[in-house]
């Protein structure tokens, strides 16, 4: 996917998790990247009751270059799974052309016979010291092999977002799951390209 | 033989038996032998080895010859055969330094062969003219001072500069030397207390300084942190220069290599090894400094056929695989480290000086290197000598391990179970020893298990610097090694190329060797075999 091309198509994205890890903050900071940063059209709901505090969670969001007429995610481009039971809800909405992207330790798309991304976000944020901070690790490796948002207009949002005093350890978690992505990108490409080792 | 007047200082080594009477013959005939050839009688051409046919370069010669007998006509049997694996071995380092294969040569003669013999001198003398001056400005060997330099003097500035009398006598020093420990009769604290009272040329302090490995436990250990590694440093400044081949290991050869290349005029050819498979990128602001390992492995391959230069080519692998492409100086010089260690002050600077002045000419913004030994010197002792890089210098473990924390990136099963030997430049004097675990952490090996002594307390590979060689090194290298056994781990791996020659050294041992055998590799060779895009 070109740059060029990301930026200028409609986005209908749907993340989903479990309540408290953070996935309504994946969708709002986006939401404000797109509209606040890149200067586009965002709109994001969230699922608000009692799965909140527990059980799974979702937030839809819709970045777009037109005004955008309805809310809700009926065709996702792409679907970003951070528990299992995400995946399991929302498995059926899934299109042949929707991308993948889930949390490597904690989802196993039972079903899928796809190529999808996938990172160890919660498993790299402990590494980090902070488990919180798997959300944001999530949102760096979207960022980098979506490019659905600027980069730079998702540092702004995150550090606007997040508690007072937490901006740097979150921007390098976001980070950690920058270069995570743009690193599974590269080795995608040379392993492609017939490169997996060092010495072939 | 006349006197030689003319520009060209050609040096012909000729064996006292055959081309000694072909050349008496010359000589009695009146022949026309070139003019500029100064000739040294030896008793066999197999005893010029290659420190004595380099260091006539270094002193100067445009071109120098070997004259020995004819193959099977040697009066010792070998002597030959010596002097050909001399020869070839100093034309490949001859072409690494730059000066060029062409202005060694080895003749051989029987002793009725008189007419060739002045032909081979005529076709030498030709050459070298041809080829011109030899790039290698002379230095004085021995500096003539015009007074006595003040030693007193200058000691006291070494024990205050050093800090030396912050010593307690406490004498933990001595306890961990790993001198010491091999049964040698050594102690720093007893130095230290030898300088301080006055005894700092005294023949046995002057011999214990050369002794001492440089490897800076003592300084680890010293609740008064004297730096003792740096003491002994500037006391081997202070020796005097007749004395200077006393202690300097393989007949001083790489001291005189170092030297060599302090020439401003060399231009040396140091990668022209390196082949395809590697990707260079000259215009890059990144620069891959390299060091000597391709001079080792010419020096040693018939000895020790250690492979170090491999060390570098996998370096620029592994860069190359991160789509790291770095610029290498095609004409790198030594770093100095081995020259500052072994007390030549003046020549570091020299180097220090024409290798900033390179890396400051090619706008290089980042030095990157693989071994401890330049790292160390780039960090730390070019800018407490006034040197500055004005450029990042990173060792490649930190690139290496940002790449691989970024991810995607997985190991292949290494089926070994590994030690590591630390060297003592990046572990100890720049505290970096968890550098290297990290990455032998993420292998996937058998098991990886430290020896007793390990990290900052590591025991040395046995020697620093080229110098002070002796029989306690090899002890302190066997017990080393039996360390590394000792761990049932079938791997040791390294960080060094010296660790890698001097371990090997101790390996050839045809008597011990079963106790102390095991497989070495350096790090960078386990991680191009196993590393690769998940």
């Amino acid at each position: 996917m070109t740059k060029a091309a990301a930026i200028t198509t409609k986005k209908e994205i749907l993340v989903t998790g479990f309540g408290g890890q953070g996935v309504v903050l994946i969708g709002s900071i986006l939401g404000q990247a797109a509209a606040l940063g890149d200067h586009r059209e965002s709109t994001q709901v969230q699922s608000y009751g009692p799965e909140s505090r527990g059980g799974y969670c979702c937030s839809q969001i819709i970045i777009d270059d037109r005004q955008i007429q309805y809310p809700y995610v009926r065709r996702p481009d792409i679907l970003v799974c951070m528990s299992q039971t995400g995946y399991d809800k929302y498995a059926y909405m899934l299109l042949d052309t929707t991308l993948l992207i889930t949390d490597q330790d904690l989802v196993k798309p039972i079903g899928f016979d796809r190529d999808y991304l996938s990172i160890p976000a919660t498993r790299l944020a402990e590494e980090m010291g902070r488990k919180m901070i798997a959300n944001i690790v999530m949102l760096g490796f979207f960022s980098s092999v979506t490019l659905a948002v600027s980069r730079k207009s998702v540092e702004e949002a995150v550090k606007d977002s997040v508690p007072k005093g937490t901006e740097e350890m979150n921007l390098n978690a976001f980070k950690k799951g920058w270069d995570y992505g743009a690193a599974m990108l590269k080795g995608r490409e040379k392993k492609a390209a017939g490169h997996a080792g060092v010495a072939s | 033989m006349k006197k030689n007047t003319a520009a060209m200082k050609l040096i012909v080594f000729i064996c006292n038996w055959g081309p000694h009477t072909a050349m008496h013959t010359l000589q009695e005939q009146g022949a026309d032998i070139p003019n500029e050839i100064g000739l040294i009688r030896v008793p066999c051409a197999g005893r010029i080895n290659r420190a004595l046919l380099l260091r006539a370069f270094e002193m100067g010669a445009d071109g120098v010859a070997l004259l020995g007998c004819s193959a099977g006509a040697c009066r010792y049997g070998s002597g030959t055969e010596t002097a050909v694996g001399n020869i070839d071995d100093m034309q490949e380092i001859l072409d690494l330094l730059g000066i060029g294969r062409q202005r060694l040569r080895l003749g051989m003669s029987l002793p009725d062969e008189a007419p060739q013999l002045l032909q081979f001198l005529k076709t030498f003398s030709d050459d070298i003219r041809a080829l011109g001056k030899s790039p290698v400005e002379p230095q004085a060997m021995k500096a003539v001072q015009a007074q006595a330099p003040d030693t007193a003097a200058l000691v006291r500035a070494i024990i205050a500069g050093r800090d030396v009398f912050a010593c307690q006598d406490c004498g933990k020093c001595t306890s961990a030397c790993p001198l010491a420990l091999t049964g040698k009769n050594y102690s720093p604290r007893a130095i230290a207390n030898a300088v301080i009272t006055g005894g700092a040329t005294s023949e046995t302090v002057q011999k214990d300084v050369r002794a001492c490995l440089t490897c800076g436990l003592c300084h680890e250990r010293c609740p008064s942190d004297v730096n003792f590694p740096e003491f002994i440093r500037d006391l081997r400044g202070l020796e005097r220069p007749d004395s200077e081949t006393r202690s300097e290991a393989h007949e001083g050869f790489f001291q005189s290599l170092m030297r060599t290349m302090a020439s401003p005029g060399l231009t040396t050819r140091k990668w022209q090894w390196l082949g395809n498979d590697v990707a260079i990128d000259p215009a890059s602001k990144t620069l891959f400094w390299g060091g000597c390992a391709a001079y080792f492995d010419y020096f040693f391959r018939n000895f020790l056929a250690v492979k170090t230069r491999d060390i570098l080519v996998d370096s620029l692998k592994l860069l190359n695989f991160f789509d790291i492409k770095p610029a290498v100086l095609e004409d790198e010089r030594c770093c100095g480290h081995d020259l500052l260690w072994a007390g030549d002050e003046k020549n570091f600077l020299r180097l220090a000086r024409l290798n900033a002045q390179a890396i400051k000419e090619h706008g290089i913004e980042e030095i990157i290197c693989a071994c401890p030994e330049c790292y160390r010197t780039f960090v730390h002792d070019y800018p407490a000598h006034g040197i500055e890089l004005a450029c990042k210098v990173t060792h490649l473990y930190d690139i290496l391990e940002r790449e691989i924390d970024k991810g995607a990136v997985g190991f292949k099963k290494l089926e070994h179970a590994v030690t590591f030997q630390d060297p003592c430049r990046l572990s100890r004097l720049e505290g970096k020893a968890d550098l290297p675990r990290k990455l032998i952490s993420r292998l996937k090996t058998q098991g990886f298990k430290e020896m007793q002594d390990f990290g900052a307390a590591a025991l040395c590979c046995g020697n620093c610097a080229w110098t002070g060689c002796d029989a306690y090194s090899k002890k302190l290298q066997v017990l080393r090694l039996k360390q590394a056994r000792a761990t049932g781990s079938d791997l040791l791996i390294t960080s060094c190329p010296k660790c890698q020659i001097h371990l090997t050294c101790a390996m050839e041992d045809p008597i011990q060797s079963g106790d102390i055998k095991i497989e070495m590799i350096d790090l960078t060779g386990v991680l191009v075999k196993t590393l690769r895009w998940e």
